[in-house]
């Protein structure tokens, strides 16, 4: 389950073209793209376990997302890739290397931090050149290796500026570039987005993407945007409460969540979760009855998960009020309350049809259910959806 | 109306800094009048303010028989030994309290404030005889190492603060940029918080240039400070006014200067470490 083919190819990948020209071509000779493992690690503060024997295998070359809530291990996790943690247990590997107990500075690994992290009483070209310094590079060489980088992520013209003259976006363009000058075999990245606004954050996306690409160096991404994870990663592991509930394609984490949490926590709006029994070919919700694509034999309690975009208005479905109409111009969510109180939401790519307090049934198609054990949360369905 | 106002809050600023600084410079400048009369202008009475300005007192002090220069030299050897063993060892230490994570870290850090709440005058007859065993009384290392007992407690307690100011995320890029602890401590730590370490530095300096108490004790002819000096001015019989001041003139230049040269990195040094994080990057 841990293993995908190196760089698996999604329908999530970003459209090229709209974004920064970030990329172009390699650094110099083509750095070594690491493989990591992580084997059974486990992270303990005093009494708190804040990884539960965390194990994690990264292809060469992938991009990889670690998606989760705030606390849910994701950060602690990469900061043990980085050496900035020590483990309570467990191995860490880089191409087949144990380097669980190897300094920060030993690991041949770049990271950009949440707050960027730059040096303030250095200029931006210091900064950049930082890591060269530090390995003794000759002088024409940093500065050789210093434009290279800064042209790399467009801020070539700011190389004589000091951080604090910067704005954020600049500001994370030097992280990144202090970060790929050395080639590493591995790059990590702590929320590097999350300072951003808005629209400065998908520009930046698409350049990361792309730059990712070009340098084709093992990525380990940290974020709580479920957005992000989508469109960026390869493949994504999802946190929660100090464990790997689910790695997957991004499409696989969509289409088949292994959990009832992990279908809460990815999509906008997020999934619809409602408790019923299924028995046979039926799911019932209340007094509402409805087909699913897969049969049971006993009568066993469910919770019947369902994402917006798949829910339709039907004869005969599970009977709500239309409780808000939020009218997005090419699209709407509407927001329905039924018999019980739950809230359930429609997504439409089209302009709304319903008004507010009108009395409709909601259905869905059968393959469009999402089955999960109502005790212990777990996807009762295969796998492939 | 708002710019009368504005005046008015000039001149009642200007009125409140005035009066301030007539307080803190009345007695310096009657210090230096005092230093340029002659003993009889100095005991007239009424006070003369319209004299012939003599530079006896100046020539007395630095080439006659009471010259103070070899006690300035002490002052200088002293102050500035102390100083820089200080800052030798707060540097690392402040470092430590405000970063590494330790068993019994607040316990350490308490301790080295305690040590500031004992009164010295309760500490000189311990460490007169300390001196005494291992023949440190009237020699320049006996008292600089006791000036670093009251002196480096002071000096960590200043300089941690600034290390705390320092995100540690810093460090963290540092270590991953290859630099090591040292590296990271001395390319990435150290400028930041070089206004902090100015600012202590110079606290350092000034208390152990002031200092009277222990030099008048642990001192004595070899080793006599420029503080300790000014005392020989006054005697049962007398006291030279007109030569302690100029004396205590010469004795506060150093610190003026300093004080001139440093005052911006004071200014900026103390405002950074009340305003916790505040325009740092």
């Amino acid at each position: 389950m841990m293993t995908a083919p190196r760089r698996t190819s999604t329908s999530a990948d970003p459209p090229g073209g709209s974004g920064p020209a970030w990329g172009g071509p390699a650094l110099g000779p083509a750095s070594l793209a690491a493989s990591v493992r992580l084997e059974g690690v486990l992270k303990r503060y005093g009494q708190t376990v804040v990884l539960h024997e965390v194990d994690l295998a990264i292809e060469p070359g992938e991009f990889f997302v670690l998606l989760g809530p705030s606390g849910s291990g994701k950060t602690t996790t990469l900061r043990i890739l980085a050496g900035l943690e020590q483990v309570s247990g467990g191995r860490v590997l880089m191409d087949g290397t144990d380097v669980t107990h190897r300094e920060p500075g030993e690991r041949d690994v770049a990271m950009v931090f949440q707050s960027y992290a730059l040096y303030p009483h250095m200029t931006v070209a210091q900064n950049i050149g930082f890591p060269l310094k530090m390995v003794r590079t000759p002088a024409t060489e940093i500065a050789r290796a210093v434009k290279e980088a800064a042209d790399k992520v467009e801020i070539g013209h700011l190389l004589g500026r000091t951080p604090g003259q910067l704005s954020g976006g600049q500001q994370q363009r030097v992280a990144l570039a202090r970060a790929i000058i050395r080639q590493p075999r591995l790059f990590l990245l702590d929320e590097p987005l999350s300072n951003l606004d808005a629209k400065l954050r998908l520009e930046t996306r698409l350049g990361l993407h792309k730059l990712q690409r070009s340098l084709d160096t093992t990525t380990v991404y940290v974020t709580h945007d479920q957005e992000e994870a989508m469109t960026l990663a390869d493949r994504i592991a999802v946190f929660m409460e100090g464990r790997i509930v689910q790695v997957g394609t991004p499409r696989e984490i969509f289409g088949a969540p292994a959990t009832v949490a992990v279908a809460g926590f990815i999509g906008t709006p997020p999934m619809n979760l409602l408790p019923g029994s299924w028995q046979g070919g039926v799911v019932s919700v209340g007094r509402a009855h409805l087909p699913v694509a897969e049969a049971t034999g006993d009568a066993r309690p469910v919770t019947l998960g369902v994402r917006p975009g798949d829910i339709r208005l039907v004869e005969g479905g599970i009977p709500v009020i239309v409780e808000r109409v939020e009218d997005l111009g090419d699209s709407s969510i509407i927001s329905f309350l039924d018999d019980e109180g739950r809230l359930v939401k429609m997504k439409n790519d089209r302009p709304p049809t319903v008004q507010e307090g009108e009395r409709v049934t909601l259905g869905f198609e059968p393959e469009a259910a999402h089955l999960f054990d109502a005790a212990t949360g777990l996807r009762l369905q295969p796998a492939a959806h | 109306m708002t710019s009368s106002r504005a005046i008015f809050r000039h001149i009642a600023l200007y009125a409140v800094a005035g009066f301030g600084l007539a307080v803190w410079a009345f007695p310096v400048i009657w210090g230096l009048m005092t230093s340029f009369k002659t003993e009889r202008d100095v005991l007239a009475y009424p006070p003369k303010f319209i004299f012939t300005p003599t530079l006896d007192n100046y020539r007395e002090v630095i080439f006659g028989a009471s010259s103070i220069l070899p006690n300035l030299g002490s002052s200088i050897v002293v102050a500035t030994g102390a100083t820089l063993l200080t800052m030798l060892f707060a540097i690392p230490a402040a470092y430590a309290l405000a970063r590494l994570r330790y068993p019994a870290k607040k316990t350490s850090g308490f301790y080295v404030l305690a040590t500031q709440m004992l009164p010295p005058v309760g500490l000189i007859i311990p460490y007169y005889l300390v001196l005494q065993k291992v023949g440190g009384l009237d020699t320049y290392g006996g008292l600089i190492v006791i000036y670093l007992t009251f002196s480096l407690p002071f000096a960590i307690w200043l300089m941690v603060s600034y290390f705390e100011d320092v995100p540690l995320e810093m460090e963290e890029a540092a270590l991953l940029d290859r630099a090591g602890r040292w590296g990271a401590l001395w390319h990435v730590i150290l400028p930041q918080v070089r206004g902090g370490i100015a600012v202590t530095t110079i606290f350092v300096f000034l208390n152990a240039w002031n200092e009277f108490l222990f030099a008048v004790v642990l001192g004595g002819n070899q080793v006599r400070t420029v503080t300790v000096a000014m005392f020989n001015f006054i005697s049962v019989e007398q006291t030279q006014w007109a030569r302690l001041a100029a004396g205590a003139m010469l004795a506060m230049a150093p610190v003026i200067i300093i004080g001139i040269f440093a005052q911006r990195h004071i200014v900026k040094g103390l405002t950074v470490g009340a305003v916790k994080g505040g325009g740092r990057r």
